[in-house]
């Protein structure tokens, strides 16, 4: 048997380290400013490109894809090659995946702030982004699976079964969501529309923290949480059974994202029960991580490393509780579009992904560098602080959800509404979001202090770009005296296979949730009177996207008293039929606007943009001042409503040559004769006039409907 | 109103029975294989890790000596 002597590859995986830090920073901080601001509307200094509406998604995205994601890269590049015993499969390859991942969070950065958006939630990156995802995703994929071909060791860890699910079904989710029709370099439109649009795009959310934020990561959990207290996982057949549990279940909980709104109850239903289910392998994972600490406590005690892996995974089995329970429909109809879910969320992020990723930095960089960690004071600081910030958040968004939950439903003893001014329940919070940001800043000195150490550590040794290491190819080894099935054996000596089990085991909860949505096509109940957008609401909704507005404003009024009575007639299935994409959104900062139209004159609307806090003292929204000077842009007109035709709104055939324009030109003469009657001049061409158009529109079709379904769902 | 949107598509009753079907046989099937699986096999597996070509090999020493 020839022994090989090969090398490990650390220089990308210290790469992919120092962007993971460096995107955190930006990432925390925009969450930060995005925090100051529902407190301090003023905190944008006026300017478009950072308000709240754009920077929302910069956020997320920042935190998900370039602080996680390059964590991610760093810890899988660095575990595969030594669970394989090989170097990776291609450098060309995993620099292609660097710098490409690199430069997809550089374009987010340029084309978010400047409202490029599809204002999809967590996948809002325009067409050509979206494309170059998926190249970069596939030669990631391909480095994955061309290393596990060439490795040395036989068996294949569980860990790199966690890769590879994620590998796959990330592929999956970001193709089938990915489906617009291109409108332009920098806008398209979804391929889906209203209900079917929301199921595609929850399907997506929920899963893309299922397989970015969590499958990875578990790979990870079951590599270096052994390493690090130098001891087996507790039970590898319980991290088998956590495996194939994990990723069979999680594919069909999507749905529990739209309870109570247009979705058809069964899709709600099944998106609830898989939801609860999902608790036993999530716990079976989250156990098994903590057991496997049985009798090394004290080495918690002394190691930064592992105490930041017993927050993450002690984070990970309180948010994997937390979710499937909020994906009760009695639960979900008090945490639903309120800060409960964004503490939910955080809790995710910075006690799970957050903290894990700090300990895998720890862990790192004294192996990198073959040295030890600067200062162990330091990281026992970091940890502290950064655990303090995670509590100084998430106990006032607590807090605050509930208040919301709560002051929304309250009726009278009378039967009224108690706090009918939607604006009474803000102010109530308000407090909540200073402190949130307290929270937050404690958590962002810690990482800096994190940063101060691991360069000191750097400093003190001396990196290593490639390790040495040795290991017999196990085609030269007879078969293993242990054994293990026939089956298994199969399974682990060809990964393809495993593979397409893998991701028939995610395709299957897909299909079953998706092609009913696409056979009641035709079948969703269609009103009458719900007509496509004019021109002018046309390009007036593109705003609405471009500024974010779904951030903090939803448009999916749920058929329960206190929201009919608030808002009105609760939305229908069949009112979204030309809304490509949906635009319910996730959370209410102001109250929902599907039947805005016609509540208040044009002219309301007109101050209210220019100085939200005229109209509405006490309101936290942003000035969006430069709707009323900038220019409406036209031009792209044609394009847009050719587009829309391609995915199924039924223009007439060359409308947008010529018609379009002069109708657009007339409705825009309409509202502005409008505002003249409530004492505002305005000219026609300006952008406000078509964010106006749009939102006087909204909800308004069913009002003019003869007889609209009456039925509940 | 949406049990009579669903009832217009051909067999959706049977939806809801494949998917229970493959649910039960999907899991059953895993846990038989999980618990077959042998002792000796687990323990390499969880020791894995812990291994990394950079020193002596528990599992590959065993099979050479």
């Amino acid at each position: 048997m020839n022994v090989e002597t090969f090398k490990y590859d650390n220089r990308v995986v210290r790469a992919f380290a120092i962007a993971t830090v460096v995107w955190g920073i930006v990432g925390m901080l925009v969450g930060l400013l995005a925090a100051v601001e529902l407190f301090y509307p003023g905190a944008n200094l006026n300017l478009q490109f950072i308000t709240f509406g754009r920077i929302r998604p910069l956020h997320t995205n920042a935190v998900i894809f370039a602080f996680v994601g390059n964590g991610m890269f760093m810890g899988i590049y660095y575990s595969l090659q030594r669970l394989c015993k090989a170097r990776m499969f291609s450098d060309f390859l995993s620099w292609f995946n660097f710098w490409g991942w690199q430069a997809i969070i550089v374009s987010a950065a340029l084309t978010l702030p400047l409202g490029f958006t599809t204002s999809k939630e967590y996948a809002e990156l325009e067409w050509p982004i979206k494309i170059a995802i998926a190249v970069v995703w596939v030669v990631f994929t391909v480095n994955l699976i061309g290393t596990i071909l060439k490795r040395r060791e036989k068996h294949m860890y569980v860990a790199i079964w966690f890769f590879l699910a994620t590998a796959l079904t990330v592929a999956v989710l970001h193709i089938t969501n990915s489906m617009t029709m291109p409108a332009g370099w920098f806008k398209s439109y979804s391929m889906y529309a209203g209900v079917q649009d929301a199921l595609v795009q929850w399907w997506y959310g929920h899963n893309a923290v299922a397989f970015f934020l969590t499958t990875p990561y578990l790979g990870l959990m079951y590599y270096f949480l052994p390493k690090a207290a130098n001891r087996p996982i507790f039970s590898y057949r319980l991290s088998i059974i956590h495996f194939w549990g994990l990723i069979f279940i999680y594919i069909w909980a999507g749905p529990h994202h739209l309870l109570y709104t247009s979705l058809p109850d069964w899709a709600q239903s099944l998106g609830m029960v898989f939801s609860l289910m999902l608790i036993a392998p999530s716990w079976g994972g989250m156990l098994n991580g903590l057991l496997t600490l049985r009798g090394a406590w004290d080495k918690v005690r002394q190691d930064p490393v592992l105490k930041f892996m017993v927050v993450a995974i002690t984070a990970y089995g309180m948010a994997t509780l937390e979710g499937p329970l909020m994906a009760v429909k009695s639960v979900n109809s008090l945490s639903h579009y309120t800060d409960w879910t964004i503490a939910h969320a955080h809790s995710g992020a910075l006690g799970w992904n957050g903290f894990f990723t700090f300990s895998m930095l720890y862990y790192l960089y004294p192996k990198l560098y073959n040295t030890k960690l600067w200062s162990t004071k330091l990281a026992n600081y970091h940890f502290w602080i950064g655990l303090l910030g995670i509590m100084f958040y998430l106990i006032p968004i607590y807090v605050a959800g509930l208040t919301e939950g709560l002051m929304w439903k309250q009726f009278t003893r009378d039967g009224f509404l108690q706090y009918p001014n939607f604006l009474e329940t803000i102010v109530q919070v308000v407090p909540m979001f200073r402190l949130r940001s307290v929270g937050g800043t404690l958590y962002f000195v810690g990482v800096l202090l994190m940063t101060c150490n691991l360069y000191r550590t750097a400093r003190a040794g001396k990196f290593e770009p490639d390790t040495e290491a040795q290991a017999v190819p196990w085609q030269q080894i007879p078969a293993a005296p242990h054994g293990g099935t026939g089956f298994h054996r199969l399974l682990e000596g060809k990964p393809l296979i495993f593979t397409v089990l893998a991701v028939v085991a995610i395709l299957i909860g897909g299909i079953v949730e998706i092609i009913p949505m696409y056979l009641i096509k035709e079948n969703v109940p269609t009103i009458a009177s719900v007509k496509p957008y004019t021109p002018l609401e046309v390009l007036g909704r593109d705003l609405y996207i471009r500024e974010g507005c779904l951030g903090c404003h939803s448009q999916m009024i749920r058929p329960f008293r206190s929201e009919t009575e608030r808002y009105g007639e609760y939305s229908k299935a069949g009112e979204f039929v030309y809304d490509h994409p949906f635009l319910w959104g996730s959370e209410r900062k102001g109250p929902d606007l599907a039947r805005e139209g016609g509540k208040y004159p044009a002219a309301w609307h007109y101050n209210h943009m220019d100085d939200p806090r005229a109209t509405s003292p006490g309101s936290i929204m942003p000035r969006y001042s430069w709707l009323l000077t900038q220019k409406l842009e036209t031009d792209s007109l044609p394009s847009r409503l050719a587009a829309l035709r391609r995915v199924g709104v039924p223009y007439p055939a060359g409308y947008e040559n010529g018609p379009a324009q002069k109708d657009l030109q007339a409705q825009a003469e309409k509202i502005t004769a409008d505002l003249k009657q409530g004492a505002v001049t305005a000219d026609s061409d300006r952008e406000i006039i078509a964010l106006i158009a749009y939102l006087q529109r909204l909800g308004t079709d069913i009002k003019a409907a003869p007889a609209a379904p009456a039925a509940g769902q | 109103m949406y049990q009579n949107v669903l009832e217009s598509i051909k067999g959706i009753g049977l939806y809801g029975i494949v998917s229970i079907l493959i649910f039960f046989v999907f899991f059953t099937g895993m846990l038989v294989w999980a618990f077959a699986l042998k002792k000796n096999y687990l323990n390499t597996m969880g020791n894995l890790p812990l291994e990394d070509g950079q020193r002596p090999e528990t599992a590959t020493d065993k099979i050479q000596s």
